[in-house]
């Protein structure tokens, strides 16, 4: 993939978590959403489409996926208004119906390009697994002062921003930003020099310290786009 | 979009089937018989029906795929994959999508409706026992079928019954939910979801299963209702009436007050049933599943434990019975069934053919006497 391309791919989850948040959608929805939209583009070409509507319609599968009731109406409204910051708030006529119609279409588009395979097995619940055992080895002042749970939740978020959350087991991703943010936060867990078996390991057998760099640059990478990107 | 017609690497068009027969009316649309042109295996397409889609791909069809796509199991429906038709102007430029199901030859409702098909008492207990345990699966892996009726419940030529039309299924959680109650087809619906509960659970299910088991004796459905009110008149009738005292809570449900419960009713589950159903085992699971209270009545799992299934006769397959049948038989092929075998009240509120399917609506509506093609269900969250 060009940077170019990168970069386009960038603005547009961040559009769909700009989206998500102002529709009050939940974590997975907007996750899903993304995955969605980065799988399709794994497949297809980015010059035959406006990834903005790819974007928005890929937000509108989710919720279904994620059975949240949101509205296609509001989907469309909050949509608009997140793209185009100086126009008016759209009207009821012919552009809401115009783009309300594409976003169907494209919806059954999006579908049969991935052979309805729209649902993803994502790392949040593992995260909080996880997270739920951390907070047991550490002391309890500790895990009250150092906010390791919302740095990790918060780059697993991230993490949504760059194709690699198709690369790689969603048990791998949620222990991987686990220990980037206990790294961020200077944090070791306890006996964790004298432990035979890495606390990774305990969450997850397959993983090595290898995969985990390997996804922490992945990480850095995506947060490398976000400074060459305007606001 | 591109301008020349894209390919789609994972997603066949439909003329890879040639269509044989229309054999169904499901929750969302048609089912055909078609054949592989190339195969020649025989499969069930059921299409999706859109045109009335202003939300854009149904919630519901969306649901079924999802669902069928996790749930692999001998008893639930095979999933075999998802086809496309291209858009025309017929279909107004919408594409159409197809899901393609294994072929199953008869459906229970249709088996029943003939009375050159009969079931001996070891063949009952292989069907129930395999509904029993298709709804252990689908309630282990948290999935409400919530559209349970002999029409749904599928039988290969060989016996294997399988659940079918996830149509209105979906995932459950154990907090406390506000799920939509105009869910089943209303001779099958429980008393739970008629009060107006939407805090339900697999229990529907295990109602749906109980009406299907006693129709293997009786060959139609037992409690046929006009209405919402007519049917909780039937079930009062049957298993007596609806009190907080043998169901705890039952008087905070929204429609409690509103609805005419028959006051004084006794249960009369083993009597009623006792002219058809001669096994004590049988009877006794039966007033198992048609337990009013839903937090009593029997879960899948304690069902299948039940003795009836584990005394001499022991569960028999069908592949010899069914061998002597060669033709399919599914319900909407079937000439209507004759109705109400075992309710011979008279008199009760709203009863008689006249009542009509008054004030029913959605897919929960009254079963037409005959079918309807162009019958359209409400959409439903």
């Amino acid at each position: 993939m060009s940077e170019s391309e990168t970069r386009v791919h960038f603005r547009v989850i961040r559009y769909i978590r700009e989206a998500g948040l102002k529709l009050h959608l939940e974590n997975v929805p907007v996750a899903t959403a993304s995955t969605i939209y980065h799988k399709f583009f794994r497949e297809y070409q980015l010059k035959d489409y406006d990834p903005f509507l790819i974007g928005v319609t890929c937000l509108s599968l989710a919720c279904k996926v994620e059975e949240q009731n949101v509205r296609l109406r509001d989907i469309i409204n909050v949509c608009y208004r997140t793209l185009h910051k100086n126009k008016a708030p759209l009207e009821i006529g012919d552009t809401f119906w115009q783009l309300r119609e594409s976003v169907t279409q494209c919806e059954l588009y999006l579908l049969r390009a991935l052979k309805f395979k729209v649902m993803f097995d994502h790392p949040h619940k593992y995260l909080c697994h996880y997270l739920k055992a951390v907070s047991d080895w550490l002391e309890p002042r500790q895990w009250e002062e150092v906010p390791v749970g919302r740095t990790s939740w918060a780059l697993l978020c991230d993490c949504y921003h760059s194709d690699l959350v198709l690369d790689h087991q969603p048990q791998h991703l949620a222990v991987s930003v686990l220990y980037l943010a206990l790294q961020c936060h200077g944090l070791e867990l306890p006996v964790h020099k004298h432990a035979a078996v890495k606390w990774y390991q305990v969450f997850s057998n397959s993983i090595s310290l290898e995969i985990i760099q390997t996804i922490i640059t992945k990480i850095m990478a995506a947060y490398d786009v976000e400074n060459q990107v305007p606001r | 979009m591109p301008k020349e017609e894209p390919t789609y690497p994972f997603c066949p068009d439909e003329t890879k089937y040639e269509k044989l027969a229309k054999i169904g009316q499901g929750t969302f649309g048609e089912v055909f018989k078609a054949r592989d042109k190339k195969g020649k295996i025989v499969v069930a397409m059921k299409k999706v029906l859109m045109e009335n889609e202003k939300e854009g791909f149904p919630i519901t069809a969306l649901r079924e795929i999802k669902i069928l796509q996790v749930l692999k199991n001998d008893n639930i429906v095979n999933l075999l994959e998802i086809c496309r038709a291209k858009a025309t102007p017929h279909n107004r430029y919408r594409s159409t999508v197809y899901l393609v199901f294994e072929f199953c030859e008869h459906d229970l409702a249709g088996l029943l409706s003939n009375p050159q098909v009969r079931f001996n008492l070891a063949e009952i207990k292989k069907v129930m026992q395999q509904l029993l345990n298709g709804l252990y699966y689908i309630h282990s892996n948290k999935i409400l079928h919530r559209d349970m009726k002999a029409a749904n419940i599928l039988i290969t030529k060989t016996g294997k019954l399988k659940l079918a039309d996830f149509g209105l299924a979906r995932a459950f959680s154990d907090k406390l939910n506000r799920y939509t109650n105009r869910v089943v087809t209303l001779w099958y619906r429980p008393p739970e979801l008629l009060l107006g509960e939407r805090n339900y659970g697999p229990a529907i299910d295990l109602w749906g299963a109980g009406c299907i088991m006693a129709e293997m004796w009786t060959r139609s459905p037992i409690m046929q209702g006009n209405t919402e009110q007519h049917q909780l008149t039937l079930i009062s009738q049957l298993c007596g009436s609806i009190t907080a005292d043998i169901w705890a809570g039952v008087d905070k449900l929204d429609l409690f007050n509103k609805m005419e419960l028959p006051k004084g009713q006794k249960r009369k589950v083993k009597e009623r049933l006792h002219g058809y159903v001669k096994d004590q085992y049988a009877l006794d699971l039966l007033d198992k599943l048609l337990t009013l209270d839903p937090s009593r009545r029997v879960n899948s799992d304690d069902a299948l434990n039940h003795d009836f299934f584990w005394v001499e006769p022991l569960p028999q397959d069908l592949n010899h019975m069914l061998s002597r049948h060669n033709k399919s038989m599914f319900e909407y092929l079937a000439p209507p069934r004759r109705r109400g075998p075992i309710q011979q009240q008279q008199g009760a509120p709203g009863a008689g053919p006249s009542g009509g399917p008054g004030g029913q609506g959605g897919p929960g509506g009254v079963r037409p006497a005959g079918h309807n093609p162009d019958q359209h269900f409400e959409r439903i969250f």
